[in-house]
């Protein structure tokens, strides 16, 4: 039996010890340990978000002056009036507010760790509800209450099959999308339903001071969710669930009702970009919102979402939206055909997340070796 | 010689002298054939661990090699370096008398390596004739040659003495056994004139070991050698020919004959000390006051553990020794409600808890430093304060929003105490060594009012230096009146940390006692025991 | 812990009632009692001739796929409403489903059920030819609605709308009334329906065609999906790219209620619209003259009545009564209308 040494003697000892020890990282560890250590001194205000995600925003940024400045130079008689370019960044804007919201649901998702797949399912099932005969007759109130409770509700049923019912995200949402689709088109009667209601149709005109209440509608969809995911324990349980969900459940989290909370939180953004759309369109129908699920999540990957978990920023897909709505206009100015816009769009996607790899990579080696060598 | 570490230190005696001595050889006659492998001096190093230290081993053709040693005594690291999946740092390997070196898996078996390993590679829904030609199919213009391939498959089952098995049968649906007789297969079809075996027993269930070994008879009485690694020692007698012992990545003994070596003999060449561990002082009034706080009764999982009932007072340290299998980290996940036992009850305090849940747990007042420390209890990216408050950021919040200015000077507090380096607590967690990581997770449950700790294994991957702090940790905590629940599977680790300690093998407490009254080579006797031993001291 | 368990469940029963209280209220939002439509038929009185009187009895086939349009709808609608316009005729209906594969497994079965006369409006003609020579094989003579089979041995009778005939008449009514206007270099955009399509392509080759020969082009178009959605986000692509308009052709009603939207929406009002296919709303917005909107060129789901009518004299063996042949012609092509204000009030009852 090993005697228990006395402590006074062990002190000294592992002082000699340490300085011998490495701790095992890999170079780009090194390199951004070395950058952190650095900047640790002078946190600024978006280190909420991570450091990293905050560079990787200043890279989509930098897309988008490029997008404005392809736009400038290929229509340069548009963009010598200035009151055109104000009016077509507002356009672009409201462009993005659709998307946008339900992006900011799906960035939550895909950080906790899920995929929903019924996000455009569940736009057209809300929108359907809310602009039947029987909602339009209970008036704005009544259809955005119905829009928001059938997103929420639907979201719901997502995230119970999958925690429960143990269903994987990608079958149980697929499932839905179908199903949802399905249900729409039952109610609509696969018939165009148009809004008679003319408070919902003026959510999509209107202007408060000069700004599109649409655009305000997306500004607090993304301001509220930014704070939900950074400054909230709803968000910091997200990013647990999402970064690694074993931890999670072993420091006591709830994971599986997160889990809930969080399709329900996305089911919820669908039914706000129902009314949005269907005010946009002064009409809704079970074909509507087609395909919104992959411009979603294209936008939550180009900005820096993980599609694996654990990682990702609002603004980031705030800005991957807007991306896409800035070529969709670029495209739309010059005249040129959607076939070529959509090739642009998945290059977009490819480079974005390549670029986002390699540069930070070998930018925070590089400063990393810079610091290294110089101190 | 039977060593006692301790003493051997008391003595001034260093510890290195049984490594330095001359290896026992065995009698040059004891095996007849060529030797077909030799290392020597082999040295294998990862950041902060030297794995291999000067590995010496001999393998001659048609016998039975065993390797034995400890957790972390380098037989893992060895089995790769042979397989081509590392490659040394230092040190000659001799392949049938010529200098090799294994580059990478696909030339080790090029050149007549075969590595079975305990998680069998195999591809569950190809054939059995598909997975034993995996990656080097009879091929002809391009199209695999099906009928050659069962034709060969059917021979080389043949010589295993399993003609039986049909070709074309799904693995999926063979039993571990016949898992295990297919990478046999392959081994052959590769003409393998080496193949290592990582605790084949492992998986089979008793009866099935003889055909096992009917099969390693097989295989070495045409010439091939086996590499068999195995934690029980009556195996090692039954099969084995000659046995090396490895402790502390070098070889402590090579070649003893593994029918006549004294048991006592191989355990003390596994256990002689070279790394001092340092413990810190048993408190002097080493009985704990107060009633118990975690009451185990009856607790059963099938094939895990069955009917384990275990106290664990305020203060005081109870030690879980057993080796990995002997259903001692599922006994604690089940305590922690991590997974939901088929029978009994754990109480806290008096209070039955919801059998199942986390949550229940960690309210009453456990916390638990999982096995596993990457993949079950940190999130790697995250800044260090956010890792050390995972459990507890809620009650730094107000109103749910949350405050990251309380949670890092909480964070930093535990810092503080822990001696975290580097103490920045907002770097990534990922940038910190193994023992600074098991301090955030340790650190996590300083936070709360937690009063009992359950630890799984909490100086896997730390080096000694953060060892001792940890150890330190553990026993300041104890004295602060938490209940600590350990598991290791290093003996020393838990007869010199733990008050109390329960000895497990295969599911089942075989000993409880207060630490001092057991010593290092009981409990490897006592956890290594196979059937022979069964129901011996208790 | 048990005032704790209590508030728990006092909670969980409040969020449940709520729930249950949603879901009540929600469930009775799913009423959709509108003013049904008028189907397109044409009674059997309404005949001059004795064609109308009840004949041998026909069994008539019918399968289109599920519709996700207006348009599509009233194809099924007007299909049924005139077989059952017929005493001697019975319709047997089959979903064809969500693609062409589950289009021709739907009419395998069809076919093995030996109707006497198979209606069918394909997914896509060149994919269901096939299906089409398997009728006619079985000796079941085929009407195909809309989408031709390119194989003349495939179908006994086709009757479809003229897509490139809409062109031509949007292009027609454009340049006439900018002419009017004396409008010199106009910007004239277009909305599109699904690109890919060859419905699209041929009525966008009419109208380009027809432009053509007036010196005239498009200088925009942006294609939208047939959805009011897709028509919004189209068109305000389109506003966006051309600040200054003079006319806009919409090819689709639907998608027409979106394009409205977006025009309303950037208050623009400097151009004309000319819509397509015909629907109701859009007659209705014509009429009141209250909106860009001031035609529409037709594309009408009348021909599924139309279908039914013929498929009944093709079962019955007799031709149409007006016409000398004694059987039925093998093609007939429906001349796209141009509506507008002064004629809207004669196609309302042929709206969708």
């Amino acid at each position: 039996m090993s005697e228990a040494t006395p402590t006074s003697t062990a002190a000294p000892d592992r002082a000699a010890k340490l300085p011998a020890q490495s701790p095992p990282v890999d170079p780009a560890e090194t390199a951004a340990a070395a950058d952190h250590a650095v900047s640790g001194g002078r946190l600024s205000w978006w280190r909420g978000e991570g450091g990293e995600g905050a560079k990787r925003n200043l890279g989509l940024i930098a897309v988008l002056v490029a997008l404005v400045v392809i736009g400038a130079l290929t229509r340069p008689d548009l963009y010598s009036n200035a009151d055109w370019v104000w009016a077509n960044t507002l356009t672009i804007l409201k462009l993005a507010s659709v998307v946008g919201v339900v992006t900011v649901g799906m960035t939550f998702v895909i950080i906790g760790g899920g995929i929903d797949l019924s996000v455009g399912a569940i736009v057209a099932l809300a929108g359907v509800w809310a602009t039947t005969v029987a909602t339009q007759s209970y008036g704005a109130g009544g259809m955005i209450f119905c829009a928001l409770t059938v997103g929420l509700g639907v979201g719901l049923v997502n995230g119970l099959l999958i925690s429960y019912g143990r269903l994987v995200p990608f079958i149980a949402t697929l499932a839905m999308l179908v199903a949802a689709r399905g249900l729409a088109a039952e109610l609509s009667d696969k018939q165009t339903q148009v809004s008679n209601n003319t408070t919902i149709n003026d959510i999509a005109s209107t202007n408060l001071l000069g700004i599109p209440l649409l655009v305000y509608i997306l500004a607090a969809v993304v301001i509220a969710g930014w704070v939900l995911l950074n400054r909230t324990t709803f968000g910091r349980r997200t990013v647990a669930v999402g970064g690694n969900p074993e931890a999670a459940r072993l420091a006591g989290i709830n994971v599986k009702r997160h889990t809930v909370m969080l399709y329900a939180l996305s089911g919820l953004c669908c039914g706000i970009a129902a009314i949005m759309l269907t005010a946009q369109a002064t009409s809704a129908q079970a074909a509507m919102a087609n395909l919104y699920e992959l411009d979603a999540i294209a936008a939550a990957i180009i900005g820096g979402t993980l599609l694996s978990g654990g990682r990702g920023t609002i603004i980031g897909s705030l800005l991957g939206v807007i991306i896409f709505s800035t070529i969709t206009n670029l495209f739309a100015i010059n005249g040129l055909t959607s076939e070529a816009q959509n090739m642009v769009k998945g290059g977009i996607i490819v480079a974005a997340v390549l670029v986002q790899q390699v540069q930070f990579r070998s930018l925070t080696q590089f400063l990393g070796r810079n610091r290294l060598t110089t101190t | 010689m039977v060593s006692e570490p301790g003493t051997d230190a008391a003595d001034g005696v260093p510890e290195s002298a049984t490594v330095d001595a001359p290896l026992v050889e065995a009698p040059a006659d004891a095996v007849a054939g060529e030797v077909v492998l030799r290392l020597t001096d082999v040295v294998k190093t990862f950041p902060g661990v030297r794995a291999l230290d000067g590995v010496q081993l001999e393998v001659r053709a048609g016998e039975v090699h065993c390797l034995l040693g400890q957790n972390g005594a380098g037989k893992s690291t060895l089995i790769k370096v042979l397989s081509g999946v590392h490659q040394p740092d230092s040190g000659q390997i001799e392949w049938r008398g010529e200098p090799a070196a294994f580059t990478n898996p696909q030339a080790a078996m090029r050149a007549g390596i075969a590595t079975i390993y305990q998680e069998l590679d195999l591809v569950e829904d190809l054939s059995v004739a598909e997975n034993a030609f995996l990656g080097h199919e009879p091929r002809q213009l391009g199209f695999v040659r099906r009928g050659q391939m069962a034709r060969r498959t059917r021979q080389i089952l043949g010589r295993l003495g399993h003609g039986e098995i049909p070709p074309n049968r799904m693995v999926r649906s063979l039993p571990a056994a016949g898992k295990q007789v297919v990478s046999m297969a392959r081994a052959l079809s590769h003409e393998a004139r080496l193949i290592i075996m990582d605790e084949p027993s492992a998986v089979l269930a008793h009866d099935e070991v003889g055909n096992l070994f009917r099969i390693i008879r097989e295989l070495t009485a045409q010439g091939i050698a086996v590499i068999y690694i195995s934690h029980r020692l009556e195996e090692i007698r039954e099969i084995g020919d000659r046995v090396t012992v490895l402790k502390d990545g070098r070889t402590t003994a090579a070649n003893l004959p593994a029918r006549d070596t004294p048991t006592r003999d191989l355990v003390s060449r596994m256990t002689g000390r070279t790394i001092e561990y340092v413990f810190p002082d048993r408190p002097a009034d080493a009985e704990p006051a107060g009633g118990d706080l975690l009451e185990v009764e009856g607790l059963t999982r099938a094939g895990e553990f069955a009917d384990v009932s275990l106290r664990v007072r305020p203060g005081e340290i109870v030690g879980i020794a057993g080796l990995v299998g002997s259903g001692r980290s599922e006994l604690l996940e089940t305590i922690y409600g991590a997974r939901r036992p088929e029978a009994g009850t754990v109480r806290m305090a008096g209070r039955q808890l919801r059998p199942g849940s986390v949550g229940a747990a960690v309210r009453a007042g456990m916390g638990m430093a999982p096995e596993e420390r990457k993949s079950q209890a940190l999130l790697l990216g995250e800044p260090i304060y956010r890792n050390v408050t995972l459990a507890t950021f809620g009650r730094y919040a107000r109103g749910g929003f949350t405050d990251a200015g309380r949670e890092r000077a909480a964070a930093d507090q535990i810092a503080d105490s822990l001696e975290l380096r580097p103490r920045d607590v907002r770097r990534p967690v990922r940038t910190l060594s193994g023992g600074n990581q098991q301090k955030v997770v340790v650190g996590r449950w300083l936070l709360g009012d937690t009063k009992l700790l359950l630890l799984d294994e909490p100086t896997r991957g730390v080096d000694v230096g953060a060892r001792a702090e940890l150890y330190q940790v553990i026993r300041s905590l104890a004295e602060r009146g938490v209940g600590v629940l350990l598991v290791s599977s290093e003996v020393p680790e838990v007869l010199g940390l733990a008050d109390r300690v329960l000895v497990m093998r295969e599911g089942r407490v075989v000993r409880e006692a207060p630490a001092g009254e057991l010593d290092e080579n009981t409990v490897l006797d006592l956890v290594m025991a196979g059937s022979l031993m069964e129901g011996a001291p208790a | 812990m048990t005032q704790n368990s209590r508030d728990l469940s006092r909670r969980r029963l409040l969020f449940g009632g709520a729930a249950v209280g949603a879901g009540v209220l929600l469930a009775g939002c799913t009423s959709n009692e509108t003013e049904p439509t008028a189907a397109q038929t044409k009674g059997a009185d309404a005949a001059a001739s004795g064609n109308a009187a009840p004949g041998q009895k026909v069994v008539i086939g019918f399968s289109a796929p599920a519709a996700d349009h207006g348009w599509l709808a009233a194809i099924t609608t007007n299909a049924k409403a005139q077989a059952a316009a017929y005493s001697d005729v019975e319709f047997k209906t089959v979903e064809a489903g969500a693609d062409a594969a589950a289009q021709r497994a739907a009419l395998s079965t069809l076919i093995s059920q030996k109707p006497n006369v198979i209606v069918m409006l394909p997914h896509d003609g060149k994919e269901l030819n096939a299906a089409g020579l398997e009728a006619m094989k079985a000796g079941i003579p085929v009407v195909n609605l809309d989408r031709a089979f390119p194989d003349a041995l495939a179908y006994r009778l086709q009757i479809k709308g003229d897509n490139y005939g809409m062109g031509v008449a949007a292009a027609n009514y454009i340049v006439a009334q900018l002419k009017a206007k004396g409008v010199s270099n106009p910007v004239i955009g277009e909305i599109p329906g699904i690109d890919s399509l060859e419905l699209t392509q041929e009525r966008s080759k009419g109208f380009a065609d027809t432009l053509a020969q007036n010196g005239l082009r498009v200088s925009n178009r942006r294609p939208a999906e047939f959805t009011a959605d897709s028509g919004q986000q189209a068109a305000t692509g389109l506003l966006q790219a051309l600040p200054k308009i003079d006319a806009i052709w919409n090819h689709d009603d639907d998608q027409g209620i979106g394009v409205l939207a977006a025009i309303n929406q950037a208050n623009r009002k400097e151009f004309f619209m000319v819509g397509g296919a015909g629907s109701k709303k859009a007659m209705e917005d014509i009429q009141a003259d209250n909106t860009v909107l001031k035609a529409t060129v037709t594309y009408s789901p009348s021909m599924a009545s139309s279908a039914i009518s013929l498929a009944r004299l093709i079962g019955q063996g007799k031709g149409m009564s007006d016409l000398v042949e004694l059987q039925v012609p093998k093609e007939i092509i429906l001349a796209s209308e141009t509506i507008t204000k002064e004629n809207a009030s004669n196609y309302l009852k042929l709206g969708f």
